[in-house]
């Protein structure tokens, strides 16, 4: 026992001691917040202004064009787009949708074109050669007849891939345009949009226990839980995987069989490198929590994203601790085989495939889980050993099935971890001193047999 | 029960992989307090003997039986083995290093401590405490790979090999440090290819090949056994003990000495005995043995293909 725990301490230290664990830990957070604010600075970034010559033989579209790409017009249309999809908006959101609205409408700057309604051919070849000669940015030719079903506008753009640009551009066009076509017709704007406004439709999940659950976030958390559970498996297998590999390459294996049995050494890898997962886990699920407790202390907060978040439970996080371990143990006996048969780390890479394929089939199944937890699949994927690990937390957080299902789950995967690895300390215990060549299947089915 | 000068008694012992048998009916005893010579060709079982008195596999059939006791895992903490091909961690500090393998020995923490700064010093090593083992030269690392095979005070030493790789000179500072630890009573078997050390350092040998025994005995035994009876002799009268031809086959002269050959199953020490009696004043009586180097490729050459 002190000799195990002698070896648990060793592999703990040799993976929480190393930079990558360090910046592994901290990367994530970072990334994510990365991913939420670097492409709003990206985007952020002012433009050059587009300039725009306007070919309008109606002489109706060209003032409501100008109107619809002014600021403050900007501005009202994004709030109100906000307002649709989160129903509660404060003074601050506005302030900054100004700005960004600001930034968008200052780019298109219109350029008065003097022209002769008759030659369409020549005027759009005298305009293209302005463009050419970078003294134009963009020219839209409004149509004669507006209202007929086939009128088509012609906008050609020097910059027809800045997609911000151009959809700003259009979204002005089609309200211009259908404005005045309602003018046309006698019908005021605002008749219109009582009439066509949106019907409200809430949408919740009815759970097992026939409870209300809000839908709205739990995919997105499904999501992130599930992938988060595929990339540490991924990692904390690969590192068992490396550190076999290398005891096996420096022939320290030997000496270490002439201190411990083999079972105890590989059993204390395991447990060392699945409670350094573990300390990440621990440390990324205290930074979720403290950073959601500072932001729900702000007003405004919990009104706008406090509905859509899922219900957690300290018993789900107990739940997914434990089948992170499940899954650890699972995969890492499989990459502690795969590692004491071949002979170094790049061979080791190539034999890492299969576990890793299996990763990922349980991470796709989730989707089908996510999309509808009570389904039959959803059940079986959520009890099978290897893809339980993944599926049956998502299913958790989704729609938590009842308590013989998880029990059930459990167990068969405690079972496969038994399993798996005696069968990995069969393989371990002969493969490590096995120098020179890789092992065959046949082999390693004899070792396996082996007394 | 059990007989207190034998360390380590192996009885019978067969290993097979498969269809291959790697040791084969081997016996012997390695006695307390010597230094064991366990010799023969690459392939012979060497290793494959060594890793069972280690306890790393087990014989298929035979007995390991070490202080009395049958070998299993708890008796791992009292051997201490160098094996062959070893290695450290690469990127691993060494005091961390040695601080684990004594762990796996069950050699308390502060005790690991204080005996990895005795033996670091020893190895005029300190300065290397901190570094990792890419830092190290490979006859650096062969000395801190010797340390992690002492850390634990071991009763028996097993080494394979333990000079290859070391230049004359570290040669010379470890099998000082080897004699230092010899003193202790304390048990080294000794597993190498180089005879001349094996001479130099061995109470005890025994030679395998192909998966057998060959010879064993004390050096001392072997060599006589192995002897051609010849004796380097200069002595002032006794000529006629010389005469003797039920005793000497032949005698060679040389410029100042005279070499003897004796008649199988003689006894020099009658020849020494008759000499002086004989009113003989001898200056040199030395049975010529043949060198250890002789033996194994006498025993091994003549048996390999």
């Amino acid at each position: 026992m002190r000799k195990f725990l002698a070896v648990v301490k060793h592999e703990y230290k040799k993976v929480v001691l190393k930079w990558s664990f360090l910046i592994g830990t901290l990367m994530l957070p970072f990334l994510a917040a990365c991913f939420a604010v670097v492409p709003a600075i990206i985007f952020s970034i002012k433009g050059e202004p587009t300039r725009i010559a306007v070919i309008d033989p109606t002489g109706k579209i060209t003032p409501r064009l100008k109107q619809n790409l002014s600021v403050d017009k900007l501005a009202a249309k994004a709030r109100k787009a906000a307002e649709d999809s989160l129903k509660n908006f404060d003074a601050s959101h506005q302030e900054d949708m100004k700005q960004t609205a600001a930034q968008f409408g200052e780019t298109f700057e219109f350029v008065d074109y003097p022209f002769e309604a008759s030659n369409v051919e020549a005027l759009r070849r005298e305009m293209s050669s302005m463009i050419t000669a970078g003294e134009l940015d963009a020219y839209l030719i409004v149509p004669q007849d507006i209202s007929a079903p086939d009128a088509a506008f012609e906008f050609r753009s020097r910059k027809a891939g800045d997609f911000v640009m151009r959809e700003t551009f259009e979204d002005a066009l089609n309200d211009a345009v259908r404005s005045q076509r309602l003018a046309d017709a006698n019908i005021s704007e605002e008749t219109l949009d009582q009439l066509s406004a949106k019907v409200n439709v809430d949408v919740k999940g009815v759970d097992m226990r026939g409870e209300e659950k809000d839908s709205d976030g739990v995919m997105a958390a499904s999501f992130i839980i599930g992938l988060m559970i595929y990339i540490t498996l991924a990692i904390y297998g690969q590192q068992i995987m490396g550190a076999v590999v290398e005891e096996k390459e420096t022939r320290i294996a030997e000496i270490l069989f002439s201190s411990a049995r083999p079972f105890e050494l590989m059993m204390g890898k395991l447990v060392g490198v699945g409670l350094a997962g573990l300390t990440q886990l621990a440390i990324w699920l205290a930074t979720a929590v403290v950073l959601i407790g500072v932001m729900a202390t702000q007003p405004g907060f919990v009104d706008l994203i406090g509905d859509s978040l899922p219900t957690i439970t300290p018993l789900m996080i107990v739940y997914f601790l434990i089948y992170f371990l499940l899954g650890f143990f699972i995969y890492a006996s499989i990459f502690a085989l795969i590692g004491s048969m071949v002979t170094n780390v790049q061979e080791g890479g190539q034999f890492a495939f299969p576990p890793i394929m299996l990763l990922l089939i349980a991470f796709y199944f989730s989707f089908a889980v996510i999309r509808d937890p009570g389904s039959t699949l959803s059940f079986w994927v959520s009890i099978a050993p290897f893809f339980a690990p993944i599926t049956m937390p998502i299913r958790i957080l989704a729609e938590t099935p009842p308590f013989w299902q998880i029990a059930l789950s459990i167990l068969i995967n405690g079972l496969a971890i038994a399993g798996l690895i005696w069968l990995a300390s069969r393989v371990y215990r002969i493969g490590m001193l096995m120098y020179g060549k890789r092992a065959t299947v046949p082999e390693v089915w004899k070792w396996i047999r082996m007394k | 029960m059990s007989d207190p000068d034998v360390s380590l008694r192996v009885e019978n012992v067969t290993k097979r992989f498969g269809e291959f048998t790697a040791v084969d009916d081997l016996s012997f005893e390695v006695r307390r307090g010597r230094v064991f010579g366990f010799l023969g060709p690459n392939g012979a079982g060497k290793t494959t003997t060594i890793r069972m008195i280690v306890g790393i596999t087990a014989p298929d059939e035979g007995r390991i039986e070490l202080f009395g006791r049958q070998m299993g895992p708890e008796l791992q903490d009292h051997i201490g083995y160098l094996p062959e091909e070893r290695g450290l961690y690469k990127k691993l500090k060494i005091v961390d290093q040695l601080k684990y393998f004594a762990a796996l020995k069950n050699v308390p923490a502060v005790e690991a401590e204080r005996r990895i700064d005795f033996w670091m010093d020893r190895m005029k090593l300190s300065e290397w405490k901190s570094k990792k083992t890419t830092d190290l030269s490979k006859g650096m690392q062969q000395k801190i790979q010797f340390i992690s095979t002492v850390l634990h005070d071991p009763d028996l030493l097993i080494l394979d090999e333990p000079f290859s790789g070391l230049d004359p000179v570290n040669v010379e500072f470890m099998i000082d440090v080897l004699s230092e630890f010899k003193t202790q009573d304390k048990t080294i078997i000794f597993s190498t290819h180089l005879m001349e050390t094996a001479e130099r350092l061995c109470n005890d040998i025994l030679l395998i090949n192909r998966s057998q025994k060959v010879v064993a005995g004390s050096l001392r035994e072997v060599k006589q056994s192995f002897g051609k009876n010849l004796i380097a002799l200069r002595a002032t009268g006794g000529n006629g003990v010389l005469e003797d031809n039920e005793m000497i086959a032949r005698v060679i002269e040389h410029a100042d000495e005279k070499e003897i050959q004796l008649r199988d199953g003689a006894d020099p020490q009658k020849l020494l005995h008759a000499l002086v009696s004989s009113g003989a004043t001898v200056t040199k009586f030395e049975l010529i043995e043949p060198s250890l180097n002789d033996i194994f490729i006498e025993q091994v050459g003549g048996g390999a293909r």
